[in-house]
């Protein structure tokens, strides 16, 4: 039996699928309609290997033990595996660089804690659900095994991601799912929509891309180092990394001011290009060109994760920037507002759940912004279970297109409830959980988020909230707390958290501020509880529009659906087979109860308030015993009822082409449905002048350097033309021709022989 | 030893014939009449090299041109054969009907038309012709196989 150590089950989570995919690469011609073994085969070791760890994790943290009212203490476990590139002697300027002799150098190292572990069994067991899905979905596609094999590099890369310990690591994996998710979106490369929508999607990832390669840059010069983990040098000084222990526990570890703020900046134009936010959010609309298990894997569960993640992991960085991190916020509730507009008049299944996509992570950047333990901590929550009802409900929108034919636009059907039962019902699992009705997934997540911007716009009403929650005292939000009580206790190795004075001060206002901070301030956060609260009826709203729209009212299918068959009878649609539908009810289980338990039993902030990144005495002293708020969970609930009730008497029981909703909108409507004209905008903007720079360079490159070059060769030419002239073919002129030169020859003589 | 002023004269009445020979050949059309003015260079170099010789009391400048002679000789068979040959295939002694060899792109050379002589002009019968005439190739027209 090889050694189980959790380090090599580490390593086994991503090199599984790795191996996965190389197989399917070489094997997938000659496995024929079995190719998706090795794949699945590899993520669904993967899987149960990330499950393992994740347990592992857990009672080590100490999950679900009681009387644990201390402040967490960080846990990780790092793996290095090999150096992958040193340079000795580099030399980093800066404010926190070690005079020390900063070598440059990127270990292949892999780090375990609570955020990378839950976000492994994120990615593997969807991965592994989606996978299962595509047999059924891309059953006789000619591209069966390249799939496979794509989505099996997509889980590898994107484990990597998570589990790198070292920012230059994270770009280069950031990078490889962007190519995959760039590989699958144009999956049917011949559809010159698909094409472009690709294109696309990398394009304006890249823009991001540049954002993390020059946080990259700015990070090492002001930190010295690119490792998240401490690294010890060979002479016994340890190189503290930037989201290593050392560090951590500092309390003046972490830059501010305009350096920082710049970082931050750039970390968060890194997360909007991923995961879709305002202004680089166009491409995850076009990006549903590819095939919807592809779209629910990675725009839905995965890879638009991959900013939450960044943002997640930066947070000692963040909260360092007040500016930043408020901008964070500004960012992701303005992103899900205007996506949720968006989406309330879309007529295409599956671009209402894009949008929806976008809007819920704009909910999760609302909620890391906030910069409390709180917020973090609910947008991860939120991340699982958003992860768990989008894969759902992109399933549910893949199984109905499956079936209809490929139509997916949902005016030309109806009623499908009585022509597929089980996609219906897990669809509506699926929806109450995005809606946040209770007692489903969605509604405990999004409720934390709204705690947690309501904590921050009304501080003292809640921390009263808090104080007198029965598990006692606490809470940084109130300065004047010197923490006398149970809260924290300096216990573990030295250097578990040593601070005990709560740092409010850098909730407050920064140490060294910069401009940004000054939209810090409680009438912004005010603001953005309002609009997530509006946009929360929203999303209701959209959903189950989309909803009765398809699976109630009069039973209609369009005539695609009858030329589909399955081999069968050939007949008219039916429910999708079962490696489609199982699926859909594990994760509708999933959505129905994931909330509820990962709620009751506070374990998912437990054990993610041991990440390190969270530990940050700034972070960490803001943490709150958990309770539930009902005051926002009947606003929310209020909200969603209103979106609901408004969709029903829209839509409910009537032909899903009949008179849409959105004549009431007037003039709206056509800004919300040409997308707030953002395309246009950057149509104008950017693409006009960049085709103009490349049509003069054409022009430039067609006439003048190729004219030039057409220039030199008529040089010869013309010197032929001149020449040719004497060819007469008559003798008597080459005669005279061969006398002229000798009566040259021969004055020349003479007149060098005279003088 | 002959007095100076005798080689000039035979240097300048060799350059009068090899001039002349020369001019010659440049300027007639007629094959014969070039290989005549042909001959008449190679007599101007005999004068010429005859009077240097007995300029400087050498014998080697007479057998030269006792050489010259006999190779003008044998030349002159060649040159004849080689003009009856010409004549047999174009059935002209000129040597601008020889001009296929010139580049692609140059206009035949031929002669300014000389103005008809006004004459009375015959009433021939003229019959109109029957079919189409083909199209004159003035190189072809010269290829003939005898006279």
């Amino acid at each position: 039996m090889p050694d189980l150590s959790p380090s090599t089950l580490l390593v086994l989570v991503p090199l599984l699928p790795l191996v996965g995919a190389i197989l399917t690469v070489a094997l997938g011609r000659v496995l024929g309609p079995r190719a998706h073994l090795p794949a699945v085969a590899g993520i669904a070791a993967s899987a149960a290997v990330a499950i393992t760890l994740l347990v592992g994790m857990a009672r080590e943290v100490g999950v679900g033990e009681s009387g644990h009212d201390h402040a967490a203490r960080p846990v990780e476990m790092v793996t290095t595996l090999w150096e992958w590139a040193s340079v000795p002697d580099a030399q980093a300027s800066g404010a926190d660089a070690s005079s020390a002799a900063t070598s440059f150098s990127i270990p292949v190292a892999l780090r375990l804690d609570p955020l990378t572990s839950t976000l492994l069994v994120i990615i593997t067991f969807v991965g592994l659900l989606v996978a299962i899905y595509s047999i059924g979905y891309m059953h006789g596609d000619p591209g069966y095994p390249r799939f496979f094999a794509l989505v099996s590099m997509f889980v590898f890369s994107m484990t990597m991601l998570v589990a790198a310990s070292n920012f230059l690591l994270v770009y280069v994996f950031w990078e490889a799912v962007g190519a995959c998710s760039y590989l699958l979106i144009g999956f049917w490369f011949t559809k010159p929509e698909a094409a472009k929508a690709a294109k696309k999607a990398f394009l304006v990832n890249r823009v991001g891309d540049f954002g993390l390669a020059v946080a990259t840059f700015l990070l090492w010069m002001t930190y010295g180092t690119l490792n998240f983990h401490d690294t010890s040098l060979a002479d016994g000084t340890t190189v503290p990394g930037i989201l290593g222990a050392t560090r951590l526990a500092d309390a003046a570890g972490y830059v501010g001011g305009a350096v920082g703020t710049a970082i931050c900046l750039l970390l968060l134009l890194a997360a909007c290009g991923k995961s879709a936010q305002l202004p680089l959010h166009v491409w995850l609309p076009d990006a549903m060109e590819g095939p919807t298990p592809a779209s629910a894997l990675i725009h839905a569960a995965t890879m638009v994760t991959a900013g939450i993640y960044l943002v997640a992991r930066s947070a000692p960085l963040f909260v360092a920037c007040p500016g930043a991190l408020t901008l964070v916020s500004v960012v992701g509730a303005t992103t899900a507002l205007i996506a949720a507009l968006i989406g309330t008049v879309q007529n295409d299944l599956k671009r209402v759940l894009a949008y929806s996509t976008i809007s819920q992570l704009g909910y999760m950047f609302a909620s890391l912004g906030t910069g409390t333990l709180l917020g973090f901590t609910a947008a991860i929550f939120h991340l699982v279970t958003h992860a768990f009802f989008k894969a759902l409900l992109f399933m549910g929108a893949g199984s109905v297109m499956h079936s209809m034919g490929g139509v997916i636009d949902m005016r030309r059907f109806g009623g499908l409830r009585r022509v597929m039962p089980i996609t219906a019902a897990t669809f509506l699992v699926g929806s109450l959980a995005l809606a946040g009705v209770a007692p489903f997934a969605g509604f405990f997540s999004k409720d934390e988020i709204l705690a947690s911007l309501h904590s921050r716009g009304w501080p003292d009403a809640h921390g009263e909230q808090h104080e007198s929650a029965p598990a006692g005292g606490h809470a940084a939000l109130n300065p004047a707390f010197q923490g006398s009580g149970p809260a924290f206790q300096a216990s573990g190795p030295v250097f578990r958290l040593a601070s005990v004075t709560p740092d409010a001060a850098q909730l407050a206002g920064g140490v060294r501020g910069s401009g940004l901070d000054a939209i810090n301030s409680p009438a912004t956060w005010r603001l953005l509880f309002w609009m997530s609260l509006v946009t929360a009826g929203l999303t209701a709203f959209y959903t189950f529009r989309a909803v009765f729209m398809t699976f109630t009212g009069p039973t209609r299918v369009p005539e695609e659906a009858a030329h589909h068959s399955h081999g069968g009878a050939g007949s008219a649609a039916h429910e999708s087979p079962p490696s489609m539908t199982i699926p859909l009810v594990i994760l509708a289980g999933l959505s129905a109860v994931s909330g509820w338990w990962l709620f009751s039993s506070h374990s998912l902030a437990t054990f993610l308030a041991a990440t390190p990144s969270f530990t940050a005495p700034s972070v960490a002293s803001t943490a709150v015993p958990p309770v539930f708020h009902w005051d926002l969970a009947i606003q929310g609930t209020l909200a969603a009822a209103i979106g609901i009730v408004i969709a029903a008497l829209g839509h409910l029981g009537k032909r899903s082409d009949g008179p849409q909703m959105e004549r009431f909108l007037g003039p709206l409507e056509t800004l919300f449905a040409n997308r707030f004209y953002i395309d246009q905008i950057y149509a104008a903007l950017i693409v006009k002048p960049l085709e103009l720079l490349a049509t003069v360079a054409a022009v430039f490159d067609r006439y003048v350097i190729d004219g030039l070059v057409d220039l030199l060769a008529r040089i010869p030419l013309g010197l032929g033309g001149i020449v040719r002239q004497f060819q007469s073919g008559l003798l008597q002129r080459y005669a005279l021709a061969g006398v002229i030169g000798m009566l040259l020859i021969v004055l020349a003589l003479v007149a060098r022989a005279m003088g | 030893m002959t007095p100076a002023p005798l080689v000039l004269n035979g240097l300048v009445v060799g350059a009068i014939l090899f001039a002349l020979g020369l001019v010659g050949i440049l300027a007639r059309r007629n094959l014969i009449v070039m290989f005549l003015c042909a001959e008449l260079m190679l007599q101007g170099i005999s004068v010429s090299l005859v009077s240097w010789s007995r300029h400087h009391g050498d014998w080697g400048g007479h057998v030269l041109v006792i050489f010259v002679l006999t190779v003008a000789a044998c030349e002159a068979a060649v040159a004849l054969v080689f003009v009856l040959q010409a004549f047999s295939r174009t059935g002209r002694l000129d040597s601008a009907a020889w001009q296929s060899l010139r580049e692609s792109n140059l206009p035949r050379v031929v002669d300014h038309e000389l103005p008809a002589v006004d004459t009375v002009p015959h009433m021939f019968p003229r019959l109109t012709p029957a079919g189409i005439e083909p199209p004159v190739d003035e190189d072809a027209l010269l290829e003939r196989e005898q006279v």
